[in-house]
């Protein structure tokens, strides 16, 4: 035996004292043989692997094909933008935002803007309401095409990625005549949105309606309708809900456990009281759960941006948009469903030019601290498939 | 029956393959961009070919970057000299910050998108270089006031 500390670890592995499965990997080291004399191996998956996404590194204990013990790495995308934003004044910050969540940067921004406007008093015209309404939709059914791709990708599917991109193309298009870019949009500022829709746009976007429907039916066939595609995904990374409530998990994936819970109907912000919609629930929460929740939130989405096209008001698209806005000391703290679940800004000010802290609750981390869980006990090939389900964006993960 | 559904997919993909390219041949062909596309930031001129800057430095203070420079000096008589707009057009983020803060119009987000250069040092512009600032010559000509 011996008193040093870091040592505890190896001594619980050799003495398999440790209740329950061990951690690998940068806590302990691997249990070394079985009966089988066959040796446990560490795999390292990422950060620069195709499957995880980003730059995320997984280690994996595998006995074998099987996943003994799994252990998420995060940090390799860490700007410190929460640590930036303290330098930034309130309208600079969404700039940064974009760069958190770079998949679906408006959900970042509006929460952000929804936060200001709390502490400060901030009134919103009803038509800034709609128009982020409206930009966070077809940001979401962008957002989700990316996953719907990746994961296809992820089992194996080559073809449905192509065809997903050219629809994600469409609404791209769309997005950047709006706000100006693909990717940075930098459009919803704290006050309201930077400009109104501009002449156009509106044909684009019921051109792209006429479409949505078919291509998306025609997706979900290649995906969710072939026999092997379905197979292989129902009954693997079962998460159930008590798990996922555990661990904090918000959006789809909580969905799919069955939990009904949808921050858009639940705690409404923006338009989203005046509009209908449904939230499409899952029961078991494995794979298949969340790709049928998933698309079902698009199907759900094209309804929304149908609404919110037909319904758009007339009137301001922004109140008094303030270059050096000084909001009075105090925290709020605003959320809003993002396409990976509840994106929360918790705001603290003194009272100054900048904010005195911002912390980003970023669903994509509750729901990736879930696959030490989840991945454990299946195997390799449907570990590559969970992580793909869970729909993990590592810009936001790692901030 | 079990495998009509892969079968579908088949037919799918064959649907997909009659309906013609969506890419462009770049950079024989290119797309049009849209009006609010922000790309490099471009300085604007009135209508005698003259820069719209006044050298008020807003845009400077509003970079989030700082990628904005401009070398402001004065003449005796206080109107104010750009001996050098300096734009680093490397570290530059295209928010359009600069140009929503411009009061005068004096910038714009042009659609100047290919931005690759051969030398590290071209991506450090200089946009305006020994000019009179408008303000100045506002004061002194009050022609384009």
């Amino acid at each position: 035996m011996t008193d040093d500390p870091k040592m505890a670890w190896a001594i619980t592995a050799e003495g398999s004292q440790f209740p329950g499965p061990l951690p690998c990997g940068l806590r302990c080291i691997p249990r070394g043989v079985d009966e089988l004399a066959t040796e446990h191996l560490v795999l390292n998956m990422g950060p620069q692997h195709p499957s995880t996404h980003g730059v995320l590194h997984i280690l994996v204990e595998l006995d074998g094909e099987e996943v003994i013990a799994a252990e998420a790495s995060l940090g390799y995308l860490h700007r410190g933008i929460e640590k930036l934003a303290e330098s930034r004044r309130y309208h600079q910050v969404p700039t940064l935002l974009d760069r958190a969540d770079y998949v679906s940067g408006l959900h970042t921004e509006t929460a952000w803007a929804l936060a200001v406007e709390q502490l400060a008093g901030i009134e919103v015209p009803g038509k800034a309401s709609w128009l982020r309404a409206l930009l966070m939709e077809l940001n979401r059914y962008a957002s989700h095409l990316v996953w719907l791709g990746t994961f296809g990708m992820d089992a194996g599917a080559m073809a449905p990625f192509l065809y997903i991109m050219r629809d994600r193309e469409m609404l791209l298009d769309v997005i950047e005549a709006i706000t100006g870019s693909r990717m940075m949009f930098n459009y919803v500022r704290p006050g309201g949105v930077v400009a109104d829709l501009p002449a156009g746009v509106d044909a684009k976007i019921r051109a792209w309606l006429e479409v949505a429907d078919t291509y998306l039916s025609e997706n979900d066939a290649l995906l969710g309708g072939n026999e092997i595609f379905r197979m292989r995904m129902k009954g693997t990374g079962v998460i159930d809900r008590a798990t996922a409530l555990a661990f904090g998990m918000t959006g789809g994936c909580l969905r799919a456990t069955g939990v009904d819970y949808d921050l858009r109907r639940d705690v409404p912000y923006c338009a989203y009281p005046e509009l209908d919609f449904e939230v499409p629930l899952g029961v078991r929460g494995d794979n298949m759960d969340r790709y049928d929740v998933r698309v079902g939130e698009m199907r759900q989405c094209i309804r929304l941006i149908r609404q919110l096209v037909d319904g758009m008001p007339e009137g301001e698209f922004s109140g008094k948009r303030s270059r050096v806005l000084k909001v009075p000391a105090g925290e709020s703290y605003a959320a809003v469903e993002s396409p990976r679940g509840e994106l929360g800004i918790h705001l603290i000010s003194d009272g100054g030019l900048t904010p005195y802290r911002m912390r980003l609750r970023s669903p994509a981390y509750f729901n990736l601290a879930v696959v030490d869980e989840a991945l454990a006990g299946g195997l390799i090939a449907d570990a590559i498939v969970t992580l793909g389900s869970l729909d993990i964006v590592l810009g936001e993960i790692d901030r | 029956m079990w495998g009509s559904g892969i079968l579908k997919g088949f037919a799918i993909t064959m649907r997909n393959m009659f309906r013609g390219p969506i890419t462009v041949m770049y950079p024989e062909q290119k797309l049009t961009l849209p009006e609010r596309a922000r790309w490099a930031v471009a300085p604007r001129y009135d209508a005698e070919g003259r820069p719209k800057c006044t050298a008020c430095l807003i845009c400077v203070n509003e970079c989030p970057d700082h990628v904005l420079n401009l070398e402001v000096s004065k003449s005796e008589d206080g109107a104010k000299h750009i001996d050098r707009y300096v734009y680093e057009v490397g570290a530059c983020m295209m928010c359009g910050l600069c140009v929503e803060a411009c009061p005068f119009d004096a910038i714009e987000m042009s659609h100047e998108y290919e931005l690759a250069t051969r030398d590290h040092g071209d991506l450090v512009r200089v946009l305006l270089r020994d000019v009179d600032a408008a303000s100045t010559r506002r004061a002194k000509g009050g022609d384009d006031a």
